[in-house]
């Protein structure tokens, strides 16, 4: 039986004509009955179908179908889908019953024999010899179901052994016994030399405990001695480090102290000795002599010699008037040449200019300021510094004053007559 | 009362002692680490004591610890405080200006006094100075006293140009306890001094003082400024020169002990270094003082004779090194026995035997007590350097400079007469008698090749110990004993010039 599959007349568009031929030949059953498909897959599959409902005849108009890639034909990508995927359940059918759980195949020799295994065996006949059905009422339950129990078959056969007939029990026994009662007893013993011997061990160990315990108090004693002798001696040995360090700090302080005692032992005596070289203290007489009873003096001693000028000059103003008097009566009356009178006056001027030449020297000097001394007390040596130099200050102006007041009496007593030798001396 | 420095210190802690009653340990005789009197006279602890005490007693704070904590904070005890005096032209504001520079000071005059602006009573001293052109002292004193009270003069010190004018002036300062530590007065004849006015020029602009023969300034821009000042005629310096002299005679017995007098009839730059060598010097002090002296010097210099002279005098331990190995092997003590075989074999003694029993010998107590003298020592460097180390330093180091000849002279003509055993020099000591004279040797190292070879092993060494010892006073030797030792003397007592720093 063949049905083949032509043919492209007109490939070349894609199109293609039709042809199926195939014997005429009788239909099989397809109903499928227990059993048989094992028997019928040794045959060549069958590819036989009613025409009517078969997909590759055109149904319906032909004249405006769509022409695609196969209208009625399966695609050959299509129909290579299809038989994978037919190769693929196949396949896995296959697989699946090679892996559903099967008892092993028998070992050689032997022979797998089916077994019941329910609780009541069943005699298994192949015949089937009466079918019924039956039919619940659709209106009641389901009634439960009874209990199956298959009638009996087979028969029932029992034997006995009576006492004394299979063995002797007492002769039997006592090997038996014997081991059980010997382990038992040996077991026992040897438990008991167990615990004897952990009770010794045990009792071994308390001793050997309490010695150790003795011996350990007696090291901790003698460590706690050793420490304690050892810190004593730190702290001896510390306290007289510490009692030599002080010593020798006060031996070095006191030879510090010591030393510079006796380095400094002049140093007062140098002391008041370069303040005394440096003037600071001074014999306070002395300097009230110097400073206050000297210029006093030389000031007294000068105006008394002042005195004396102006004294003198004065009386030689009063003989120049008279001369000049004389003169004057003399040259009225007679008329003779006065030869002794120039002289006079020559004498008498010279002896004018002497006195004012000293006079300027003094004057210089009594410019200098010295002091008057207005009264001792003032210039008793104080300490404080301030109180002396007031002082001083207060005879300089003093004496300035005096200067000035001296000055402008010179000027007024010693006239036209004192004022030409004074230029020559001041430029 | 002039308290002569008693030398070195008196020996005797036992008389520190005495004072004191109470605790043992200051009765018992100490001793005195030996660092002690070194740091008082390195760092001039009396001086400093004394200066610090003068304060106090001249400002009698109410607070006198904090008074004395200021002043030795100030530290100023070796500022210049200068007075220089001198006739019109005898060019002192030139010195005084240049000593100013020098030493870096601050120059105080009576113009630059009335020029301060700030002062109050400058104002009023410059009126016066208007009227009279004269300040009157009580004015001027006070303006000096305001000026040295200021930072500047505390730190750096003063230099005071032609202050005190008159002897009241100087009293005045005196009282204020203001007191300068040198005086320098020049002196010169009159007729020079008024010749030299005729020649003096002022820059108006520095205030320089020019002269046109002595001092001309080389810049011609300068030549053109220079102005003549007035008042230099033949009768104005004749008129000043008469009242400087009417006061400065009073002037100086105000300033006994620290007065100098330098004649300006010299070049001014001699002058100016005889002023400064005078201001860098410090007086004599009270200071007790143990004199540590090194001499050095060739063979023949007479160190042995001078130390000899100096322990005598001063009670200084003679420390002579040679003669201490030569000591102590004769001991036989144990540094003795390990000098024997050098002085037998005749080789040099090294270094730290000689440091060994050298050490031991300053350590005694009584040549720290009463200090020694040491000659023969260090022959160079190393020694010198370890001398340094051992901490027995010199206070005054000697170098007796004597030229080769003479040395040759003194040590070839030694004799010794073997019998009597006296000894002789032919020149400075001839023996008395022909007979005498006969039978004269002579030592076997006073042959000439010897004393040369001696003479070159010294100069060899002396440059770097000359180096080393850089306060050292140079002496000549040359001449007789007793002026040698005058002028070690001079140099123990006097205390070291103080360098500019």
């Amino acid at each position: 039986v063949a049905s083949t599959l032509t043919d492209r007349t007109c490939s070349a568009m894609g199109t293609y004509t039709y042809t199926y031929t195939s014997r005429p030949r009788a239909l099989p059953c397809q109903r499928r009955r227990y059993r048989d498909h094992l028997m019928q897959l040794a045959e060549e599959p069958v590819h036989h179908g009613n025409i009517m409902y078969d997909r590759r005849v055109v149904r319906g108009n032909t004249y405006a179908l769509h022409t695609g890639p196969l209208p009625g034909q399966p695609d050959p990508i299509e129909i290579q889908r299809q038989q994978q995927a037919k190769r693929r359940a196949l396949a896995k059918k296959r697989a699946q019953e090679q892996f559903r759980p099967r008892t092993p195949e028998p070992v050689e020799g032997r022979k797998h024999v089916d077994v019941q295994t329910e609780m009541y065996l069943e005699e298994i006949a192949d015949r089937i010899i009466v079918d019924v059905e039956c039919q619940t009422d659709a209106f009641l339950d389901r009634p439960p179901t009874p209990l199956f129990i298959p009638a009996k078959t087979g028969k029932d056969v029992a034997t006995q052994i009576l006492e004394g007939e299979l063995f002797d029990f007492d002769l039997e026994v006592k090997p038996m016994l014997e081991v059980l009662v010997g382990k038992t007893i040996e077991q026992s013993l040897l438990e008991v030399m167990e615990e004897e011997e952990l009770a010794n061990l045990r009792a071994s160990q308390y001793a050997y405990e309490e010695l150790r315990n003795v011996e350990l108090a007696e090291v901790q004693r003698l460590a706690e001695q050793e420490k304690r002798h050892r810190e004593e001696k730190e702290r001896r040995k510390r306290q007289q480090w510490e009692v030599v360090y002080k010593h020798s700090e006060t031996a070095q302080k006191v030879a510090a102290r010591v030393f510079a005692q006796r380095y400094l032992a002049d140093l007062l005596p140098s002391v008041f000795d370069s303040l005394r070289d440096g003037g600071y203290f001074y014999d306070p007489v002395e300097r009230d002599i110097e400073i206050g009873f000297l210029p006093w003096l030389m000031n007294e001693v000068d105006k008394t010699m002042e005195y004396s000028m102006v004294g003198r000059t004065v009386l030689d103003m009063l003989i120049r008037e008279v001369v000049e008097k004389r003169l004057a009566a003399y040259e009225q009356r007679d008329d003779q040449p006065p030869a002794g009178k120039p002289k006079d006056e020559l004498g008498e001027s010279g002896r004018m200019t002497e006195p004012p030449v000293g006079y300027e020297l003094q004057e210089q000097s009594t410019a200098q300021p010295q002091r008057p001394l207005p009264g001792r007390d003032s210039l008793q040596r104080t300490p404080d510094d301030g109180r002396y130099m007031e002082s001083v200050l207060a005879q300089e102006t003093k004496l300035m004053e005096e200067a000035e007041y001296e000055q402008t009496k010179i000027r007024k007593t010693s006239g036209t007559e004192v004022l030409q030798p004074r230029g020559d001396f001041q430029p | 009362m002039t308290r002569r420095r008693g030398g070195p210190s008196d020996g005797g802690l036992q008389g520190a002692g005495a004072p004191h009653g109470g605790m043992d340990a200051t009765t018992a005789p100490h001793r005195i680490p030996p660092e002690m009197p070194q740091y008082g006279e390195a760092n001039h602890i009396f001086e400093l004591m004394q200066n610090m005490l003068e304060q106090l007693l001249i400002h009698q704070p109410k607070d006198p610890i904090l008074f004395m904590i200021s002043h030795l904070q100030r530290d100023n005890n070796n500022v210049p405080k200068i007075v220089i005096l001198g006739p019109p032209a005898s060019g002192k504001t030139t010195i005084a200006m240049w000593l100013c520079k020098h030493l870096n000071s601050n120059l105080l005059t009576v113009e630059n006094l009335i020029a301060r602006e700030l002062s109050s009573l400058a104002a009023g001293a410059r009126r016066h100075y208007q009227d009279v052109t004269k300040v009157p002292s009580t004015l001027l004193v006070r303006l000096i006293q305001e000026r040295v009270s200021e930072e500047d003069c505390i730190r750096r010190g003063w230099i005071l140009d032609g202050i005190p004018e008159t002897r009241e002036q100087a009293l005045m300062i005196q009282t204020l306890g203001i007191t300068p530590r040198h005086v320098i007065v020049l002196s010169s004849p009159d007729t020079v001094l008024i010749e030299r006015n005729l020649g003096k020029r002022i820059d108006p602009q520095t205030g320089e003082i020019y002269h046109t023969t002595f001092d001309w300034p080389p810049e011609a821009e300068i030549q053109n400024r220079l102005v003549v000042p007035e008042g230099i005629s033949e009768l104005e310096t004749a008129r000043k020169l008469l009242e400087y002299h009417r006061n400065i005679i009073r002037i100086l017995p105000a300033y006994p002990k620290i007065l100098k007098v330098i004649s300006a009839d010299q070049p001014c730059m001699d002058v100016f270094y005889q002023a400064l060598t005078y201001a860098q010097t410090s007086h004599r002090s009270n200071a007790p003082f143990t004199p540590r002296v090194l001499l050095c010097g060739p063979v023949g210099s007479g160190r042995r004779l001078q130390a000899a002279l100096l322990a005598q005098k001063y009670g200084l331990v003679n420390v002579h090194c040679g003669q201490l190995l030569k000591e102590a092997v004769a001991d036989k003590s144990k540094v003795g026995e390990l000098i024997q075989p050098y002085f037998q074999k005749k080789m040099a003694v090294p270094d730290s035997i000689i440091m060994k029993v050298l050490d031991q010998r300053l350590s005694q107590q009584d040549s720290v007590q009463k200090g020694w003298v040491l000659h023969g020592f260090p022959r160079d460097l190393d020694q010198a350097h370890m001398l340094h180390s051992l901490g027995h330093q010199p206070s005054r180091v000697f170098f007796l400079n004597v030229p080769l000849d003479s040395i040759i002279e003194r040590l070839t003509l030694r004799r010794m007469d073997p019998v009597t055993g006296e000894r002789y020099h032919l020149m400075y000591k001839p023996p008395p008698t022909v007979e005498i004279q006969a039978r004269l040797l002579q030592h076997p190292r006073d042959t000439k090749e010897q004393v040369k070879l001696k003479m070159d092993l010294f100069y060899r060494h002396s440059s770097d110990l000359e180096e080393f010892y850089r306060q050292a006073i140079a002496i000549n030797g040359d001449q007789d004993p007793y002026t040698v030792f005058e002028y070690i003397e001079s140099g123990i007592i006097n205390p070291l010039p103080r360098k500019v720093p």
